[in-house]
């Protein structure tokens, strides 16, 4: 084995071997494994019970209690929508309001989904065609559970109900709470008001559609108390705009766009991350041997040059393994799995499966890294300890961050202005910029210019601060100036 | 006459400084070489020329028959004067790594490396963390990362400091062992009794020069001789005598005196001109100059020169 391996493969198994590596290893798929769970403890997901007290004869309370039934369908509508896409279902009714995705379902398409059998039909209906792999389809629980008006309650003068509804809505021990009450008085209509009682902030999920139907109830009852026909005043109430919705097609050039750039976006987003989190173990590397005084010994079995590259196999390797594990992970996630990251990766992965972008990501990723690797090594080679080094790496970590993080949003946005296209020729940024930029196209001459101007600069890099590598190793005296840096890099040692 | 290590009118230059100034000597394999001088003589960067850590602006160097280089460095090897090593790696790895870095083979460096910590009563902690393990230890490993290979060149700069007393006999111990086996050393110290019970030949630096390089008798050689005598008469008249000075009464007529030969005279000679010319003496004692005493006086009158 030539001794660069040697120095690269003890570089590696020193990071390997530490805890440090292994929870950054871990840190994105955990992210991933833990994100849709967390976001599902997160999501509402017990639910909400509502008494509603209608004391105008009970239509009022029906009107709310059905249009809280339909956004509750809804949310059995979409869920089914995204899980009939996602297995390619469409076949089992390509007609019905569950085949047609990307779209925002109206009350009248809830309601005629509702009406045609809702979720048990449209299971019936995919049942036939569903492959057996094909997991079944799990409802979401309902947002809203309407609690039944106990008769003391029902009875009982508004003065009292607040002593009565207390023990609902913050009962001892373990019984399930009362989430609202509303009361909707004998007088509503004449006037305007009603009263919720809630054992907490009033969420706007449920005082909006409550307040949309009591806005409808009173506009209908003050055109009729102002000489309308009721069957007009309550079709005048019912009036509301007619937005078409009109969602972009899976084929849309946005939307293509937009999935295109998740890859070279994601690429863009790890690589700066991986330098980030990885970046303390190049520093450690390089300033190993002379804050531990083996240099000399080193310099005794390999030449500063086996050693700079050995270390830069050994630090590049190790940062590069770890973003393999992520892909892997990702890949995982996508094809051996089902679930909104499957959803998420699985598309972002079919257009750039061609070996031409594969190998342009593959390109500017790993030049990138060897880039900013060896201005890390030149950094551990000129201090003379990890705590000197470190003074250095969040600068420099700076430096390389702010702008990649302006242009991401910039690319993200679909802005491809002067800053973009400048950063893009900026060697430090070429890798970041051209991976960003992979998805919205960039033109096939830019991206080859940019790789040669990178390559270029990567050898120039190797040349310069491989000189700085080799003069610092055995010198002492503190770190080198600007002048001296400078010096180091004109002149071989 | 084959040589393991041959320096030629070496030059090397930091600056306008000369760190070394025209530096040739040669160790022939077997011979235990010790390479003296003072802060700043030279020393480690003539070793390090050896090693081609640098290169020299003149002259030429030629180890085990070939140019300086990791090559040659395969049969090399060398403890430096600033000794660390990898704190995470276990002792028995620190030392198959080194073994390996000079071309062995992973089970060679391996079963070598087994041994020779074993040697160094280490086999109990073979599989400890260099930073777990003790001072006297973590020399002990030093001391094994550079004969691993079993070098036929033995480089050691400064290799006595910090040792315990314990290390310091191991490391004599592997020293004499090493020249048995007909590896040449060479050694850089500024310690006298260790080149005095170790070297064959040794090299006096100042400044970058040679002063001197040849056996001790002959570093000695270069100081008078120093007798005491106890004689009725001055021995000032003898031939070679440079110096007499009475130092007390003896009783019945006889006197002390010391005696300094000049440079080069042999106190045989002298004794041999009592014999002759019926010269009484009751004492004839002869001090042998110590190295420190030829160092001091060589290196000494060198550095107060510049």
């Amino acid at each position: 084995m030539s001794r660069i391996l040697l120095v690269a493969a003890r570089e590696f198994r020193q990071i390997a071997a530490t805890r440090s590596f292994w929870l950054t290893l871990l840190i994105l798929p955990l992210a991933f494994a833990i994100g849709p769970l967390a976001s599902r403890f997160m999501d509402r997901s017990e639910t909400t019970r509502v008494m509603l007290i209608d004391r105008t004869g009970g239509q009022t309370a029906q009107a709310i209690a059905r249009r809280l039934k339909l956004d509750d369908d809804r949310r059995v509508l979409v869920a089914l929508s995204r899980y009939v896409d996602r297995h390619h279902l469409e076949a089992a009714d390509p007609g019905a309001t569950w085949a047609r995705h990307d779209r925002w379902y109206t009350d009248e398409e809830v309601a005629r989904f509702a009406a045609t059998g809702g979720v048990s039909g449209a299971l019936a209906a995919i049942r036939r065609i569903k492959p057996a792999e094909v997991p079944d389809f799990v409802a979401p629980e309902p947002d809203y559970a309407l609690v039944p008006v106990p008769p003391a309650i029902a009875a009982a003068p508004a003065a009292r109900l607040d002593a009565l509804l207390r023990p609902l809505l913050r009962p001892d021990g373990k019984a399930e709470p009362l989430d609202y009450a509303l009361l909707v008085p004998a007088e509503f209509g004449r006037a305007p008001l009603v009263r919720l009682w809630s054992n907490g902030q009033p969420s706007a999920d449920f005082v909006q559609p409550v307040q949309q139907v009591l806005g409808r109830e009173l506009q209908s009852r003050y055109l009729a108390a102002s000489g309308v026909a009721p069957a007009t005043a309550r079709a005048a109430a019912m009036l509301t705009p007619a937005i078409a919705v009109q969602t972009p097609t899976r084929d849309s050039v946005r939307q293509r766009t937009l999935i295109r750039s998740i890859l070279p976006l994601a690429s863009a987003y790890i690589l700066l991350m991986s330098l980030i989190l990885s970046g303390s173990w190049m520093l450690q590397g390089s300033v190993e041997e002379r804050s531990n005084k083996l240099i000399e010994a080193m310099l005794a079995c390999v030449s500063p040059d086996e050693l700079m590259y050995g270390k830069l196999v050994g630090t590049v390797a190790i940062g590069l393994s770890m973003v393999a594990t992520w892909a892997a992970c990702g890949l995982f996630a996508a094809y051996a799995t089902h679930g909104a990251i499957a959803d998420m990766i699985r598309p972002a992965l079919e257009p750039v499966s061609s070996v031409g972008a594969i190998a342009t990501i593959l390109y500017f990723f790993v030049l990138g890294y060897v880039m900013v690797a060896m201005i890390f090594l030149a950094i551990g080679a000129t201090a003379e300890s990890m705590r000197d080094a470190q003074g250095y790496l969040t600068p420099v970590l700076l430096i390389i961050m702010v702008p990649v993080t302006v242009l991401v949003q910039a690319v993200l946005r679909g802005s491809e202005g002067v800053g973009v296209q400048v950063l893009t020729w900026i060697p430090i940024y070429t890798p970041f910029a051209i991976l960003a930029r992979l998805g919205t196209g960039v033109p096939t001459w830019q991206v080859l210019g940019a790789g040669a101007l990178l390559a270029a600069f990567v050898a120039l890099e190797m040349v310069a601060l491989g000189r700085v590598f080799r003069a610092s190793l055995l010198a002492s005296g503190g770190r080198p100036s600007l002048s001296a840096l400078s010096r180091m890099m004109r002149r071989p040692a | 006459m084959n040589h393991s290590l041959r320096l030629d009118g070496v030059v090397k230059r930091f600056g306008d400084r000369t760190a070394v100034d025209g530096l040739s000597f040669a160790v022939p394999p077997g011979e235990v070489f010790g390479f003296l001088g003072g802060n700043g003589a030279g020393k480690t960067t003539s070793l390090r020329m050896v090693l081609d850590i640098i290169r020299p602006d003149a002259g030429s160097i030629e180890v085990l028959g070939h140019a300086p280089g990791r090559e040659v460095g395969r049969r090399l090897g060398f403890l430096p004067e600033e000794r660390g090593l990898y704190r995470s790696m276990t002792a028995l790895d620190t030392v198959v790594y080194f073994g390996r870095l000079k071309g062995m083979s992973a089970v060679d460096a391996r079963v070598r490396a087994r041994a020779l910590l074993d040697r160094f009563g280490l086999s109990a902690n073979l599989k400890t963390n260099v930073d777990k393990l003790s001072k006297g230890m973590a020399q002990k490993v030093q001391l094994a990362t550079a004969v691993v290979n079993a070098p036929d060149l033995l480089i050691l700069d400064e290799p006595f400091s910090g040792l315990d007393p314990v290390n310091q006999g191991l490391l004599e111990d592997e020293i004499t062992g090493a020249a048995r086996g007909g590896a040449a050393v060479v050694f850089s110290t500024h310690v006298m009794q260790h080149a005095e019970r170790l070297c064959d030949r040794l090299l006096l630096l100042a400044h970058g020069a040679k002063l001197f390089d040849g056996t001790q008798d002959e570093a000695r050689a270069m100081l008078p001789a120093r007798l005491e005598l106890v004689a009725r008469t001055d021995p000032a008249g003898l031939d070679g005598v440079e110096s007499t000075a009475a130092q007390g009464d003896a009783g019945d007529g006889w006197t002390r005196w010391r005696v300094e030969l000049s440079p080069g005279r042999d106190p045989g000679d002298l004794l041999q001109q009592c014999t002759a010319r019926g010269v009484p003496l009751r004492r004839f004692e002869q001090h042998r100059p110590g190295l420190h005493d030829v160092f001091i006086s060589i290196v000494g009158s060198a550095e107060v020169r510049s």
